[in-house]
């Protein structure tokens, strides 16, 4: 009996037993969530891959596996250039470009000259393909690494030397300790008896505790140089799960299925165990890893969509003035068709050869035709699509000032903010509601033990210095002191109690229930060495922080846990060594909310030991017992919860024979099921899982991150709404509400906590009256701190989402300052986000840590994930990536609205930038029979956007800073402007396009009407309107900027001087008809009158407004940006800033 | 522990950093740029500033609006159309067989007044009204390598419709090719004032830079308006295009369909109401799209020819700018506002009313 059991998937329990964090993992495990249904999926041999052990030809007959060799790189040498073209031409920006200069190329169309024309595409393409050809060899460069790698391989009966490239599928490799596995292998067997190998998986998902994983009974004594081992796998497709894996193996004639726990992914670390050997069944981009290659998906900012809708109306402008040229242009045609002829400048007819034929004229129609297209290519720039690229760098530099930002450096878990996607840093500047989990996010999830209930009598009486004696617990191992790695503070009543051994109930039920502790998880003890030599550390490994805590509280008490392998587990009870036998194990999933093991004693007695979450568990619990005692014990979890604190209630019962042996019988038909393997699990176990002696309860702290109250504070004070989605029971979730200072005494809750339709409709209604009122006493009374609170649970949200109560959660929920749901599943949480974003118009940001968040974190327009203790899921989904949830509040109050501010600037004057440029383009082309001359030279036409104007607005956009940190700190309310749309929005829109056609007609007629009769000629006009209009954009930029660093001045002052000598460049060669025009021009104090008066009539409204708006509707901006000038010594509270900074600095 | 996952670089130095080196801390290096704090000047226009600026335009403006006005004043212009006047009575009705007409007598002889006492150099200008000089198709109609050097005579591409000539079966280039060039303005003038000829020195009109480098001394007009359609003038062919003045005058194309270009310049003095004597020959064929023609003389300043626009101009910036000022000043006296006032903040005022 004690031989064969196997723990089904142990690994995968990770958080099993806690009842606060059920939905922690739920994504992992949950049987109905997506990413499982690929492994759940019953294989049948269609869609099977079959591999046969050990006979890598056989199995690679058809050719259709992939060999181990990886290529992340995109590109080689040859398709280098057209796959980065083709690529790189998907975007509709490019795609315009090149539309254009193809019209261009047309004789009849050709505007500009062909290098003129092809200039700034080329430039956009090359300056693309440098960037890509970079990152390319850089892949190219590790690939090459990763494929020369050498593993060991079985060939021949010996194990040889192969590099990566070469594994293939079906070859049984050897891999030793700290090695990494090359592809993903079924494990034959390792160098532990019991088949266990140790896993490091830090480069899957970037979780550092150790894994196990087991080899099948069958395979694991075989030696594979000496044993043929000869099977067949059959194996689902490749696929991306990383936590999922179903197969089954025929050897010797026997089936035997295979599941996550037998398969160690490419990537993975070999650790604590000598050697282990495995079949490859997957590799090269077939592994897992290699798979789950793919970007985070792309999400388009908000401030992005919006420009898109001006960017259509530009579109629009641009056709109306195209229209309105080749319409002149026709009627002009019309006018002087009899003349066209003869005309000097026209000249229709070409006498050149002997037949007199038009030249260059295809009719009336086809001309008005060509003028509209030529226009369309004279004006192209209206279009700002060099916009889009600018966009882009700046969002890299941005990127760059928040990855480097030290006030963002988590110290603890030495991790720098992340920018995970490059394309909504100026979402962050908007958001206006924030989704936060709570365990991990809004607490360290660093869990410890603090009290137990134990059959009805509450110890949490007062906690001591003293862990017990020689500080804390220790036992003796050959000569060798072993102590557990982390102390905790113990009861010394509870601690006394649990030494001694009577008969007593009291003195037994403190034993099971310790006995619980230790045994009913999955932590595995590893034995470390401590610095002193006669001394080693018990570390206990395991997925679950909360399971952790409990092993750590039960060796403290006595109870240590010293070996775990797949078939039994030996504590040392007060001294004494104990093996007991690990006959079952159910795992952990979040429609049962608890665990449990079945322990075989050593006197063959056999017991189940069940811990979970209290709702799950007092339903189980055989209530004809002891009524008391669990009266006493769900008194006693209530004021757990009240102070916050996580519980978590273990019961257990003896088995009979009888009740073992169908157990035993219905376990080992489900957990080698072929098909539906969890759900028939999951059966057996609740089949097992009742009449449960009441043990007691655990209550585990898990305390508040640094800074939390601080930074929900000024959230709120930003007009943030904070929302907090957790897994917690609702008692626990209002004391993290009280102690994170969400809610606060003066507030007024609303609790909705019901069970079917009909009731959460009616107290949906109510308590939309109950908000009302409250909402009109408030405003009556002035108080602005007393607001309304709704906490609501999973279950109520169960019959609400989806259905049409939703409008009414909705309108409840926006009225509150905070809404807690609490017992939430993860799905849940997608679909409260989902909620607000589909009725709003408003920015959503979610943020938590684990797997569970991973929907929601997808579901909001900015997901920030905690790279915390729950692994690197949430960090993998979201856009940006932080160590703590309180540098929430500068990467939103500071970075975010420096990104907005900056993108939105940026997006209108780049908008203002061109259309001023197309404009004054286009009232020169009225004065010159509507036939499109450009009076500004093609070269100057083509560098306006690429030299003269690109710069600034670039390193304006980068640089920029409307107003300090500390002001933006300290005044949270200035987010404000970001929720408001303040820097961008349809009105300042037009305003500016207004401006810039002021702008335009300065900008032209000032040297039309001062020139007029007299002998200027083309070229040093344009020249003129050049400069003018270069000055111009510089100077309006130049008005704009708020700071002014070196950089800025740099930039501003020297792309004016950039374009000068480019003008003089150009003007200096004598193959151009404009050849000296500039320095005629300048020698002439006509043209310096001229400038000067464009540039300062120009500018004079701009300023008058802005003057005026400044002094008498001054924005909350503008008025900290004056107090910070001018009000240095003002008494701004500092306290925000000192507490946001001091626990990093 | 090479990572696999090699989704970006920033993922890897994550998971390479955390396990090969835990002690290396990877807090952000300080310096004033990263965490953009370079040292920065603030401007805020205070009233005071405002007003400043305002002002400083204002006194800015207003004296140069009126020297430019003072001195385009002082100009003296003479503009006389002629194509009109020269059109002998009986071609009123067909003015384009008149000028197309080669035997028909051109000349043409008018007074005109002196309105002032003009000081040399005064400006003979021939202006043309309603010519684009800017045409698409005008303005691309040139060559200008051909024109710097007789190695690329035959460089005429784009001085299609005007750039070979049909010459017994051969093509030959024309120099100097293109429309504008065929164009070429050919109406002359000759002054006379008191029975003496005007001098109208016809030197240095155009361009040094143009004569020098952009036109070659080697370059002579070939095969120059020898088709059927003649546009303008001729050249002569012994003299290289360096030194044809009137044709590189003529082909700085001008910017607007209104435009001067310069004929010649008098080195005498004229007085106030002199009478001079226009002989002209009215050769160019402005007639068929209704351009005007016009000769005009005029005395020069800083600011160029007789123009007040700039003059009127600056002093209504100047003014504008004048009242902009007065009307911040009362604005700020009347409606002051403490710079950087917290209760201005919008949820402080909301919290006072």
């Amino acid at each position: 009996m004690s031989s064969n059991p196997q723990i089904p998937n142990p690994h995968l329990q990770s958080s099993s037993s806690q009842s606060l964090n059920f939905g922690s993992k739920g994504l992992r495990h949950g049987s109905d969530s997506e990413g499982f249904s690929m492994s759940r999926r019953d294989l049948n041999d269609d869609d099977a891959r079959l591999v046969y052990v050990n006979d890598p030809l056989t199995t690679n007959e058809t050719f259709e596996f992939s060999g181990n060799s990886i290529r992340t790189g995109k590109y080689s040498v040859i398709t280098f250039l057209p796959r980065n073209l083709f690529e790189q031409f998907h975007r509709v920006a490019y795609m315009y470009f090149l539309i254009i200069a193809i019209l261009n190329q047309l004789p009849q169309l050709a505007v500009f000259g062909r290098g003129a024309s092809i200039l700034p595409l080329a430039s956009v393409l090359f300056v693309t393909a440098v960037k890509d050809a970079y990152e390319d060899w850089r892949r190219h460069k590790s690939d090459k690494i990763e494929n020369n790698r050498m593993a060991s391989v079985l060939v021949d009966h010996r194990f040889q030397h192969k590099k990566w490239k070469d594994i293939q599928v079906g070859e049984v490799v050897k891999v030793s300790a700290n090695e990494t596995i090359p592809c993903d292998i079924v494990l034959l067997s390792t160098s532990d008896p019991t088949g266990v190998a140790y896993v490091q998986t830090i480069n899957l998902d970037g979780e550092s505790n150790l894994k196990t994983r087991y080899a099948k009974q069958e395979t694991l004594s075989r030696v594979p140089e000496k044993d043929f081992i000869n099977g067949l796998i059959r194996s689902e497709k490749p696929n991306r799960n990383i936590y999922g894996f179903q197969a089954n193996m025929e050897i010797d004639g026997k089936r035997v299925s295979l599941g996550p726990s037998n398969i160690i992914l490419r990537g993975c670390v070999i650790k604590n165990t000598d050697w282990t050997v495995g079949v490859v069944v997957y590799a090269g981009r077939e592994t897992k890893a290699m798979l789950n290659n793919s970007g985070a998906p792309s999400k388009r900012s908000r401030l992005e969509t919006h420009m898109n809708q001006e960017i259509m109306l530009l579109s629009f402008f641009l056709v109306t003035l195209c229209v309105i040229v080749s319409a002149c242009a026709g009627v002009w045609l019309r006018r002087h068709q009899d003349e066209l002829d003869i005309m000097q400048f026209y000249r229709r007819k070409d006498y050149s050869e002997g037949q007199v034929e038009n030249y260059n004229y295809y009719g009336l129609g086809m001309e008005i035709f060509f003028s509209f297209l030529m226009s369309v290519i004279v004006f192209q720039i209206m279009i700002p699509i060099s916009l889009y690229i600018s966009m882009e760098l700046v969002r890299v530099g941005q990127a760059y000032f928040m990855i480097r930002d030290d006030k963002m450096f988590d110290a603890a878990s030495n991790t720098r903010f992340q920018c995970r996607a490059l394309n909504i840093n100026e979402d962050l500047g908007q958001i206006k509601y924030v989704f936060s989990d709570k365990t991990g996010t809004l607490t360290e999830n660093k869990m410890e033990f603090q009290f137990a209930s134990i059959s009805g009598v509450d110890y949490s009486g007062e906690k001591t210095e003293f862990y017990g004696e020689q500080g804390g617990y220790s036992i003796q191992v050959n000569g060798e002191i072993w102590r557990p790695k982390i102390k905790v503070q113990v009861d010394p009543k509870l601690l006394k109690l649990s030494k001694t051994r009577d008969d007593s109930i009291s003195s037994k039920e403190i034993y099971d229930f310790f006995l619980a502790l230790a045994a009913c998880n999955t932590i595995v003890p590893i034995v470390v060495n401590a610095s002193n030599p006669n001394e080693k550390l018990v570390d206990y490994q395991g997925e679950s922080p909360d399971e952790q805590a409990l092993v750590y509280a039960a060796a403290a008490y006595g109870f240590m846990l010293i070996e775990r392998t797949s078939g039994h587990i030996v504590i040392d009870i007060q001294g004494e060594r104990q093996r007991f036998n690990v006959l079952g194990m159910h795992e952990f999933d979040s429609d049962r909310k608890r665990m449990s093991v079945i322990l075989g004693y050593p006197d063959s007695t056999v017991k189940v030991f069940v811990k979970g979450a209290d709702t799950s568990m007092f339903k189980i619990i055989d209530e004809s017992l002891n009524v008391d005692v669990v009266r006493a014990t769900e008194a006693h979890l209530h004021s757990y919860s009240s102070i916050g604190l996580r519980t978590l209630v273990v019961g257990m019962r003896a088995l009979s024979v009888s009740e073992f042996d169908t157990w035993q019988t219905s376990y080992e038909i489900a957990s080698t099921a072929l098909m539906g393997r969890a759900g028939l699990l999951r059966k057996v176990a609740i089949n097992l899982e009742n009449n449960l002696n009441l043990l007691g309860a655990s209550a585990i702290e898990d305390r508040l991150q640094k800074g939390v109250p601080e930074a929900i504070e000024s959230l709120r004070k930003a007009n943030i709404k904070v929302w907090v989605l957790t897994g917690d029971k609702q008692e626990t979730a209002i004391s993290i509400g009280y102690s994170s200072k969400l809610l606060t005494s003066k507030m007024s809750q609303i609790i909705i906590n019901n069970n079917s339709k009909m009731s959460c409709k009616k107290s949906l209604e109510d308590a939309l009256i109950t908000s009302r009122n409250v909402i009109n006493v408030t405003h009556a009374s002035e108080d602005d701190a007393s607001s309304v609170a709704l906490i609501i649970d999973g279950t109520s949200l169960v019959y609400i989402l989806d259905s049409e109560l939703e409008e009414q959660l909705f309108e409840l929920a926006s009225k509150c300052a905070v809404v807690l749901c609490c017992r939430v599943a993860p799905l849940q949480k997608a679909g409260i986000v989902a909620l607000i974003k589909k009725r709003t118009d408003d920015m959503s940001l979610a943020i938590g840590d684990g797997a569970n968040d991973v929907s929601m974190i997808q579901m909001a327009d900015v997901g920030v994930g905690i790279s915390g203790q729950e692994g690197r899921q949430a960090v993998m989904a979201s856009d940006f990536a932080m160590g703590q949830f309180r540098f929430l509040v500068p990467l939103l109050l500071v970075h975010g609205h420096w990104n907005y501010q900056r993108m939105a600037y940026m997006i209108l004057y780049n908008f203002y930038r061109n259309a001023l440029f197309v404009l004054v383009l286009f009232w020169y082309v009225l004065y010159t029979g509507f036939t499109l001359t450009t009076a500004i030279t093609e070269w100057s036409s083509v560098l306006y956007s690429i030299i003269y104007t690109a710069i600034p607005t670039i390193v304006i956009g980068i640089l920029d800073k409307d107003l300090g940190r500390k002001s933006l700190m300290t005044y949270p309310q200035l987010y404000g402007s970001g929720q408001r749309k303040e820097s961008y929005n349809a009105k300042l829109f037009w305003v500016t396009m207004v401006d810039t056609l002021w702008q335009s007609v300065v900008a032209f007629f000032i040297p039309v009407l001062a020139y007029w009769k007299s002998d200027i000629d083309g070229s040093s006009l344009g020249d003129l309107w050049t400069l003018a209009v270069v000055f111009m954009v510089n100077i309006h930029l130049a008005m704009d900027v708020i700071r002014w660093t070196w950089i800025s001045h740099a930039s501003v002052w020297g792309s004016i001087i950039a374009t000068c000598i480019c003008v003089i460049i150009i003007d200096a060669l004598p193959m151009l008809p404009g050849y000296w025009a500039i320095f005629n021009l300048a020698g002439s104090g006509l043209f310096w009158i001229c400038l000067l008066g464009v540039l300062i009539a120009s500018m004079i409204p701009r300023f008058v407004v802005k003057m005026f708006m400044q002094h008498c509707k001054p924005c909350d901006l503008q008025i900290a940006r004056e107090a910070e000038k001018f009000r240095n010594s003002m008494e701004i509270t500092r306290s925000g800033e000192i507490e946001m900074n001091l626990p990093h600095r | 522990m090479n990572c696999t996952l090699k989704r970006d670089a920033d993922m890897n130095e994550v998971t390479n950093g955390a396990s090969k080196s835990k002690r290396i801390s990877k807090k952000p290096q300080y310096s004033r740029f990263t965490q953009q704090e370079l040292p920065a000047w603030k401007p805020i226009l205070t009233p005071g500033w405002v007003i400043t600026s305002f002002l400083a335009i204002a006194f800015l403006f207003i004296p140069i609006g009126l020297v430019s006005l003072f001195a385009s004043e002082r100009v003296v212009e003479i503009v006389y159309r002629y194509d009109q006047d020269c059109v002998p009575e009986m071609y009123r009705g067909n003015v384009t067989a008149y000028i197309q007409n080669s035997l028909t007598n051109k000349t043409c002889i008018e007074n005109i007044t002196v309105p002032k006492r003009m000081d040399p150099p005064i400006f003979v200008y021939y202006q043309l009204d309603n010519f684009y000089q800017n045409h698409r198709r005008y303005v691309k109609s040139r060559s200008d390598k051909q024109l710097r050097s007789a190695a690329y005579e035959f460089s005429t591409k784009e001085c299609e419709p005007e750039a070979r000539l049909n010459k017994s079966r051969v093509s030959v280039p024309i120099v100097p090719c293109g429309l504008i060039a065929w164009s070429l303005f050919n109406d002359t003038y000759n002054l006379i004032m008191k029975d003496k000829v005007l001098d109208i020195n016809k030197k240095g009109i155009a361009w040094k830079s143009d004569t020098k480098v952009k036109f070659g001394s080697n370059v002579y007009p070939k095969n120059f308006q020898s088709n059927d359609l003649i546009g303008g003038g001729k050249l002569n062919e012994s003299i290289p295009l360096s030194e044809q003045e009137d044709l590189i005058v003529w082909m700085r194309t001008a910017a607007l369909p209104t435009f001067r270009k310069l004929y010649g310049k008098i080195n005498t003095s004229l007085e106030a109401h002199d009478t001079i004597t226009v002989v002209l020959e009215n050769n160019y064929n402005t007639y068929s799209f209704g351009g005007q023609k016009k000769l005009v003389l005029s005395t020069t300043s800083w600011i160029g020819g007789k123009n007040d626009f700039l003059g009127i101009a600056y002093l209504t910036v100047g003014g504008i700018c004048l009242f902009m000022a007065l009307n911040f000043i009362l604005l700020y006296v009347f409606k002051p506002r403490p710079l950087g006032d917290p209760s201005y903040l919008s949820w402080n005022r909301k919290a006072v009313n």
